[in-house]
């Protein structure tokens, strides 16, 4: 039955490059349907792996908080929430610095620093995520730790931060990791702002603010598509968050300030033990197929945004 | 601001390649090692730049080769490591690059097409995808196909292979375990795929129509003029995007966890393999103080991996 | 289908037994629901200059780029009707046979502007296979480049990129990577559109040089380079031919109020 299938897809890649060279457009669509295929195929794939536990608990699945392997217990809303919880806070608090990051750099820069800080901006995007993971769990935990109890204390409440390994140590590596990022895309955005409509802008004797705030409001479809796509990312992230969430099954908790978990980190670190149950595996996959399907759903709003933005 | 935009990077680098650089000089050694096990050498004092440089390659070659560290061991280095992330990293690049570039054409030179849309969108989506997701897809379905695939092709490939070619082959073919190098590769392409499928897609666009008619006016078939005369005036592009996208991919872990799995000895290519993402991950999250500096160790060799090919990729793409 | 257009091969053959010489008949071609011609019928003798003249949006490019079938690479074009080079249906040839026959230039000087001069003119020999060698290869690019009188120009500085050209110096460019295939027909559209008056002049003395060995199609929307240099001329209007004949009596003596309109300027 397999053998089928792997028959099949060598079958097709031949074909489909081969008539490559006799029938080029028809290879062509052949090869670019391989991308829809795969997106198609990983859905399914997800849907039919998690079906044993959706059968047996149906979408309870996925609003049970209860997350215990020796009872074949599992509810992935713990991960859910964590998932919310460190992605609301990355959003707030990248979105602003990536505007920020953005205007300074297309606006403040000379002209010279610019082509130097864009790709120092992209390169802190492109950065591997587990060397982020590796210094947030050495460097940033600590710190941010020390940084809000001393906050908090002077506050009075006391120490809130108990360990270094949050759901806000998270948050905030997210937010340094997703800040380039959007800034990457809200730059593509300025960089489109015609010529014609800046002259005007001062042209009507506006101060350098107004005109930044002016074509902020120009770009706005670009601000929105990169929140969207950040937030995709921020939601999907494994490595980085697993490496710093103080992986936290058990407990549901809405205190980011403790150590949580969410669902790809979820995935990443109960996945190499999951053989030993019966129904852990189709529980990570359910919560992939969650992953899968939110994500599909951001990215087609941030797509949708963009598109508009450039027709 | 714009010092907000590059302060953490500059912590972050900094911080990994300085404990990286002194994690790695430690196990280094010092070069004389090398160099009392020569033969004294009647010109030493001639020759004594040249017979440390030999050294110091020498104890370097020794770091990239050594095996990672258990919790006790005292002399480390990083060779499977760097074999699997190498090995995986190359496959995944060229695979992913040989169906995405062609992705990209087809939707840069079609684009009014109706299909075309459905594939920029599904490029769009796949770039944006969670990569563990990727991870566990390809984990699916190596299980799915795995035990039909080594017994009715895999297995008498290898053995006739072996026989034609001699063992050597089965570091490379033969009956698959559950985790491989080849699972890990295949992850990797899938995340290359959409990433410079949508890179060469803007780039043809961009081209004007002028150029579009000159290019099939002089190559006649339409295969020449989209993959030759094009493709040359977007060279540039097109190979920054090969290069991130390869920066990319050697970077990542989260696909590699379920399909590659991490080794800590040479294994072959068919079996669990390591790559330095992966034993960052692991040996991070370890409470041993060897294995932690090995962690960083590693870190800093990927940076400079991943470093040098983002600064080729810029500067070819801004050569005039 | 294929006996017809067997019988009409017959038919025009023994009509123009001229080498290289081109016959459209019936030609309508659409963009989508936008009809750019309507039944074009048109005779191109060969070594001659046949004008194209016509103001914009009458489908004098469209012609064009069916003539070597160029328009096949816009997938909303549909084209009904038929052409033939020599006799024979351009329809039926082999799609590089044709290109290789039917080389044309463009409004736009487009050279590839990364790649280097000599390069531009050789991509289109190596794609098509057509030398052996290096030393053939280099022989026929500065063959063409001499024909296109651009040799003497550009001999110090092959590995320039292209784009470094001025823009005259770039038609001629094209003209050279054209004429390095030896074609039959030469397609130019309103090549000296963008040229100052010094590389325009150039240009058409280069088209009257080169009539002697090849059917030249060129399309213009100014009226008096058609009378400078063409044989014949048509008239195109709204995507219909409204006059054609020899470029004199046209010029002197318009049969058609519109033509009559056009050629003195009052229509554009």
């Amino acid at each position: 039955m397999a053998i089928f299938l792997v028959l099949f897809i060598t079958f097709y890649l031949l074909s489909a490059f081969t008539l490559l060279f006799i029938k080029t457009r028809w290879g062509l669509r052949l090869i670019a349907a391989i991308n829809v295929a795969i997106i198609a195929a990983l859905v399914a794939t997800f849907a039919w792996e998690a079906l044993p536990l959706l059968e047996r608990d149906g979408l309870a699945v996925f609003v049970n908080s209860d997350w215990d392997p020796p009872r074949e217990s599992y509810g992935v809303l713990n991960a859910l929430v964590g998932t919310l919880i460190t992605s609301a806070i990355a959003i707030t608090v990248a979105m602003p610095l990536a505007v920020g990051v953005a205007v300074t750099i297309n606006e403040m820069l000379p002209q010279r620093l610019r082509g130097v800080f864009g790709a120092l901006n992209d390169l802190t995007a492109a950065m591997p995520t587990v060397i982020y993971g590796l210094w947030g769990l050495f460097v940033l935990g600590p710190v941010l730790q020390s940084v809000v109890n001393t906050v908090s204390t002077w506050l009075g409440f006391g120490e809130v931060m108990t360990a270094p390994l949050t759901l806000f140590t998270a948050a905030i590596l997210l937010a340094i990791m997703i800040t380039p990022y959007a800034a990457a895309v809200i730059r593509e955005g300025y960089a489109l702002v015609p010529r014609h409509i800046e002259e005007a802008i001062y042209a009507i004797g506006a101060t350098k603010f107004e005109a930044v705030l002016v074509k902020l409001r120009y770009v706005k479809n670009y601000i929105f598509g990169g929140l969207f796509l950040a937030l995709g990312r921020a939601m999907g992230e494994t490595v980085a968050v697993a490496m710093v969430v103080g992986g936290n099954f058990a407990r549901f908790t809405l205190n980011p300030f403790e150590s949580g978990i969410t669902i790809s980190s979820l995935i990443a670190l109960q996945f190499p033990n999951a053989h030993s149950y019966q129904f852990m595996v189709p529980a990570l996959f359910a919560g992939a197929l969650l992953l899968a399907v939110v994500g599909l759903a951001i990215n087609a709003v941030a797509i949708y945004i963009l598109q508009r933005a450039t027709t | 601001m714009g010092v907000l935009a590059v302060l953490p990077l500059f912590l972050i680098i900094g911080d990994v390649m300085f404990k990286g650089v002194s994690a790695i000089v430690k196990q280094l050694g010092s070069p004389w090692e090398f160099l009392a096990w020569l033969p004294p050498d009647p010109l030493a004092d001639r020759w004594g730049v040249g017979r440390l440089l030999v050294g110091t390659l020498y104890s370097l070659w020794e770091f990239l080769t050594r095996l990672p560290p258990d919790p006790f061991a005292d002399r480390w280095g990083i060779g499977p490591l760097l074999v699997g992330t190498l090995y995986m990293t190359a496959l995944g690049a060229v695979v992913g690059f040989i169906v995405g570039f062609p992705i990209g054409v087809y939707i840069g030179e079609m684009r009014k097409e109706a299909f075309a849309n459905v594939a920029r969108a599904s490029v769009n989506v796949l770039v944006e995808f969670p990569t563990i997701t990727i991870g566990l897809f390809v984990y699916a379905v190596f299980v799915f196909v795995i035990e039909d695939l080594n017994r009715t092709l895999l297995s008498p490939l290898s053995e006739w292979l072996t026989s034609a070619l001699g063992d050597g082959v089965g570091q490379f073919i033969g009956p698959l375990g559950g985790y491989n190098a080849y699972a890990g590769a295949l992850a990797l392409s899938i995340i290359m795929i959409p990433y410079v499928a949508l890179v060469t897609a803007s780039a043809y666009a961009s081209i004007p129509d002028s150029i579009r008619e000159a290019a099939y006016s002089i190559s006649g078939r339409e295969f020449k003029a989209m993959f030759i005369v094009l493709r040359k005036a977007v060279s540039r592009a097109v190979l920054t995007a090969a290069l991130l996208g390869t920066a990319k991919i050697a970077g990542e872990t989260a696909p590699l966890l379920f399909t590659a799995l991490g080794n800590i000895y040479y294994a072959p290519f068919t079996q669990a393999t390591a790559a330095i993402p992966l034993w960052i991950w692991y040996a991070a999250q370890t409470p041993y103080d060897v294995q932690i500096e090995s962690a960083y160790g590693a870190a800093a060799v990927l940076l400079v991996i991943v470093l040098t090919l983002f600064a080729v990729a810029k500067l070819a793409a801004q050569k005039r | 289908m294929g006996k017809v257009v067997g019988e009409t091969e017959v038919m025009v053959g023994s009509m123009t037994s001229s080498k290289s010489g081109v016959v459209i008949k019936n030609l309508e071609v659409a963009f989508g629901s936008l009809e750019v011609l309507r039944g074009v019928n048109l005779e191109i003798s060969p070594n001659t200059i046949t004008a194209l003249m016509g103001p914009s949006g009458s489908g004098k490019s469209t012609i064009l780029r069916v003539l070597n079938r160029l328009i096949e690479i816009y997938p909303d074009a549909r084209v009904k009707g038929d052409v033939l080079l020599d006799g024979r249906s351009i329809f039926e040839m082999d799609v590089v046979e044709l290109r290789k026959r039917v080389q044309m230039i463009f409004q736009i000087p487009n050279p590839i502007p990364n790649l280097s001069i000599f390069e531009n003119v050789a991509l289109g020999l190596k794609l098509n296979r057509l030398v052996n060698g290096r030393r053939e290869l280099f022989q026929r690019v500065k063959q063409a480049l001499e024909k296109a009188q651009l040799w003497d120009e550009v001999k110090d500085r092959l590995n320039a990129p292209a784009g470094k050209l001025s823009g005259g110096q770039q038609q001629r460019l094209c003209i050279a990577r054209a004429l390095a295939f030896n074609p039959e027909v030469l397609l130019a559209d309103e090549p000296t559109a963008n040229l100052d008056p010094e590389n325009t002049a150039k240009i058409e003395a280069l088209f009257l040089e080169l009539k002697k060995e090849m059917t030249i199609v060129l399309v213009t929307h100014y009226p008096p380079q058609a009378a400078r240099i063409s044989d014949y001329v048509a008239f195109l209007y709204k995507g219909q031919i409204v006059e054609t004949g020899p470029t004199k009596e046209v010029f002197t003596n318009p049969k058609h109020e519109l033509t009559e309109k056009y050629v003195t300027g009052r229509l554009y």
